[in-house]
């Protein structure tokens, strides 16, 4: 967790050793448009203390579903413009089968369980985003 | 037996903007839930989401039941949908 920009190549960094032979980057996008509106900034509110030991379950889980992966995972909160990224997922593993689907389930898996929340800056308003739904921000 | 259970408790997000306040310190019934300490605080803080489906609750850094009980010092948090990621 990290209010600075992401470095996905440090991430790949991080999991890359000699009986990995494919690495699998999700990085994920702050977009200029949501909802048929368009976007100018996003905010992302962690509940930190949280958050991080969610995002440990999902490494750990998927070094147990998936053997011989490793996973790095970061998430950026505070204020970021159109274009920065917002999360990335970094999954290495023996072969590309296991590190795309283990790299897929992280992403899904984070975007579901991990309490971080979008607040979206749009030419309609500010909503916060919960799930589907966004709702006017006070 | 206590009289009473001092809890810390967390608003985030939405429920944050709406509580007015990032967190309060309150004392509940020994006994109460944390659907209990929800309708306390929805009291207090009579703009905090009415939907309780649209809320979960977590004690000590873990989702639980509206039907966990809470003891003393937990520290309780509001949370809403989450919308991580991208």
């Amino acid at each position: 967790m990290t209010t600075g920009p992401l470095d996905a190549r440090e991430l790949e960094a991080a999991v890359t050793h000699p009986g990995a032979g494919a690495i699998c980057t999700f990085t994920g996008i702050v977009r200029d448009n949501s909802r048929g509106q368009s976007v100018t900034h996003l905010d992302y509110e962690a509940f930190a203390e949280m958050a991080v030991p969610q995002m440990r379950k999902i490494g750990d889980d998927i070094k147990s579903r998936w053997p011989g992966a490793r996973v790095a995972m970061a998430h950026r909160t505070g204020h970021l413009e159109i274009g920065e990224a917002s999360v990335v997922v970094c999954v290495s593993a023996p072969h590309r089968e296991e590190a795309i689907a283990a790299c897929r389930w992280g992403i899904d898996t984070l975007k579901e369980s991990v309490p971080i929340w979008k607040k979206e800056h749009a030419a309609d308003g500010t909503f916060w985003i919960e799930g589907h739904e966004a709702k006017p921000a006070g | 037996m206590a009289v009473a259970i001092a809890l810390r408790v967390r608003f985030f997000a939405r429920l944050r903007e709406q509580a007015g306040t990032e967190t309060v310190a309150i004392q509940v019934a020994p006994g109460s839930t944390l659907a209990d300490v929800y309708d306390v605080l929805r009291q207090r803080h009579p703009a905090l989401e009415s939907d309780r489906t649209a809320v979960r609750g977590a004690i000590n850094q873990e989702f639980a039941a509206w039907t966990a009980p809470v003891s003393d010092d937990d520290e309780v948090a509001f949370i809403p949908p989450v919308s991580g990621g991208c």
